[in-house]
């Protein structure tokens, strides 16, 4: 069957095109954060976060045009800060994981809603016309920030933040090409190609390329 | 830049790691009991290893509400069981005076029953533990700092990471705790990391912290990190070896403490080791385990005699240290110091032949001994002339000439002679000697000094070198 075929027959049926691209997209993403980790060793929070960080930068794009992710990348950030300070606040109380986080998440969810209100006030309408879910899977991520801070410390876990920051721009920086869309797109069995890919990464046992850093020193001078 | 392309397969990354090392020799089974410090702690403790002792357990918050605080000892030590990283550990050195329900840490600040507490709350919750799921908490007996080690540690006490492979102890490493890494010999936490020569045990180079600075000198002080022995040497390797066997894991990382009393003591195996290692010792694991994959190592002895052979430094270190005799080649690079402290760097030949060591009357010219030699060739006296006078007449003739130690009689190819002496410093292989040596015209040979028998007391010569 033509592929093109496929892709109108599935938008017939009233799959939406979008929807169709954003989860041929999935893998895609998934690909490259695999390889983030493996071959140049970025860690992030693990797959989930990045991935999902990436689409919701994709969907503030979609609505606010790319300079939205401008705003998206100012929520973010905000997000971990609002988590760092909590658990400065909370440090002291001493409390279960569960009730801890639902805190933070609180917190977090009221300072990015004054983020929005303030950005009313001046003006900056684009801020509070990004859509609500991006900025909902946004806000849930500090669980992630706070495991993280938990287990490994603040620092590491303000590493690993913009570690997964700096993937999700990238990894959206790519799926958001017209390129890589119109070939999607065109040619749906392109995305099969993870697999193969994969299986190579998963294989892999190669130095990382943050590891050639880390051991400059020794490999030179051993 | 060519230099890294070719090392890079000697060195052994995360992914090599995990998936070559990890993934087929360490079983789901025995990782489980290596991430569990007070399983691993029964089950090494019935194989025969010695461990610290434990003082209570304290598996859930029924236990904690009626735990008993009366019962601690003056020092010990809490622990998360499924902890890592160092993470969540608490030692205390002693009680706070007039005060039954505070301890003092290692940092001098006190610690109350309350914060314990709270402390081992968090724990249960498993707040430390490496998956965040409940944990369990206990104490245990805190061990005493070696005397060797306290002016390298600060507060904490030092431990020996061996990573063992096929029953082969591949690399060592000592962690020393700093004041960046709290008294904790964590080098994620900012201890310091010494690579250790497996053959002999004594340290070589030095990392610090999670970034794995370079460093020469013990932060906050100018004691150097190489040169250190560690006592015990090769029973820690042997124990090493033998938790490799108990703890089924078939690449693992060794923990080891010297207690002040009890001599080495178990601390506790890691089946994820890290990497670090690798920089502290400026060498590969790769590359090491490579080597030893596929060896069929039967005992434990063997195992450790492997290690130390391939991985060893060189065996005149050992010899050096056997003797405390210094190994030096035949022919060998020696500083002269003579008169006015002139200095001048010359091989010598090392010549066991020879009694006294000689020099050319150019090189003795050059260490300021000009008017020396002026003055004894004025005199222009010959062998026959004076061989019959005694000693003290013969010295009459010779004593005004300025800085002469003493004379010595030549037999050489050239006929009998009598030569004058003079006092000066010879550096070999940084010892340095003061001797007498006699002024020779060596002008048609090839080395301008010849060391004798004399000043090679403190030698051995490898001819090979």
């Amino acid at each position: 069957m033509n592929p093109n075929n496929l892709i109108d027959y599935f938008v017939s049926q009233g799959v939406p095109q979008e929807s169709i691209l954003l989860i041929l997209m999935l893998p895609v993403v998934a690909t490259l954060v695999a390889f983030f980790r493996q071959v140049v060793g970025i860690k992030a929070f693990g797959i989930y976060t990045p991935s999902i960080i990436t689409f919701a930068f994709y969907a503030i794009a979609q609505e606010a045009g790319s300079k939205g992710i401008k705003y998206g990348i100012a929520i973010f950030i905000s997000v971990i800060l609002a988590g760092m300070g909590t658990r400065y606040i909370l440090k002291k109380l001493r409390m279960l994981y569960l009730p801890r986080v639902a805190i933070t998440l609180s917190v977090v969810a009221f300072v990015i809603l004054s983020i929005l209100v303030v950005g009313g006030y001046f003006q900056r309408t684009g801020l509070a016309a990004v859509s609500i879910f991006p900025l909902l899977i946004m806000i849930t991520i500090v669980e992630k920030f706070v495991a993280a801070q938990i287990e490994k410390g603040n620092k590491t876990a303000f590493i690993l933040a913009i570690e997964t920051l700096f993937i999700s721009l990238i990894i959206y920086a790519i799926i958001s090409s017209r390129f890589l869309t119109a070939i999607i797109l065109e040619y749906p069995w392109i995305v099969l190609l993870t697999i193969p890919f994969n299986i190579f990464l998963g294989k892999w046992t190669g130095l990382r390329m943050t590891e050639y850093w880390r051991f400059r020193d020794v490999l030179r001078k051993m | 830049m060519f230099i890294i392309l070719k090392n890079r397969n000697k060195l052994l990354g995360m992914n090599a790691r995990n998936l070559r090392f990890i993934r087929p020799n360490n079983p789901k089974k025995a990782i489980r009991i290596a991430d569990d410090k007070l399983l691993s702690k029964k089950i090494l403790r019935k194989g025969g290893i010695p461990v610290p002792k434990l003082i209570a357990k304290i598996r859930n918050f029924e236990d904690l509400d009626n735990f008993n605080w009366n019962k601690l000892p003056n020092s010990f030590a809490l622990k998360p069981t499924r902890g890592f990283g160092g993470e969540g550990i608490i030692v205390v050195y002693g009680k706070k005076k007039n005060r039954p329900d505070a301890w003092i840490k290692a940092d001098g600040s006190i610690i109350t029953i309350e914060d314990f507490r709270n402390h081992i709350h968090n724990i249960l919750d498993g707040s430390f533990s490496l998956s965040g799921v409940p944990d369990t908490a206990f104490f245990e007996e805190r061990l005493r700092l070696l005397k060797l080690f306290k002016p390298y540690s600060f507060k904490g006490i030092p431990d020996i990471r061996v990573i063992v492979y096929n029953k082969v102890p591949v690399m060592a490493m000592l962690r020393l705790p700093t004041r960046e890494s709290g008294g904790k010999a964590n080098l994620q936490q900012g201890a310091v990391g010494v690579g250790i020569d497996l053959a002999s045990g004594v340290t070589t180079t030095a990392v610090q912290g999670k970034k794995s600075k370079i460093v020469d000198t013990i932060p906050n002080s100018r004691l150097s990190v190489s040169g250190l022995r560690i006592p015990f040497w090769r029973e820690i390797l042997e124990l090493a070896v033998k938790t490799q066997e108990i703890s089924g894991l078939g690449f693992l990382g060794a923990d080891v403490a010297i207690d002040k009393e009890r001599g080495p003591v178990f601390l506790e195996v890691n089946a994820r080791a890290g990497l670090s290692i690798q920089v502290a010792n400026q060498a590969g694991l790769q590359e090491r385990m490579e080597r030893i994959e596929g060896l069929k190592i039967k005992t434990i002895k063997r195992g450790v005699n492997v290690g130390m052979d391939l991985f060893g430094g060189e065996i005149e270190e050992e010899l050096e240290d056997i003797s405390g005799q210094r190994v030096i080649g035949s022919i060998e690079r020696v500083k002269l110091i003579g008169r006015k402290e002139k200095e001048v760097e010359v091989e010598a030949k090392i010549d066991t032949g020879a009694g006294w060591s000689s020099i050319d009357v150019e090189l003795a010219k050059q260490l300021g001994f000009e008017k020396t030699i002026e003055a004894y060739e004025n005199l222009n006296i010959k062998y026959e002339d004076i061989k019959d006078l005694d000693k003290k007449e013969r010295w009459n003739i010779f004593k005004d000439i300025p800085h002469i130690e003493s004379t010595v009689v030549v037999h050489s190819s050239h006929g009998t002679t009598y030569r004058p002496m003079v006092k000066i410093k010879i550096v070999i292989d940084r010892r340095v000697i003061y001797s007498k040596v006699t002024i020779i015209n060596r002008s048609h040979l090839k080395y301008p000094i010849i060391i004798g028998k004399r000043n090679l007391g403190k030698f051995l010569i490898d001819v090979n070198k």
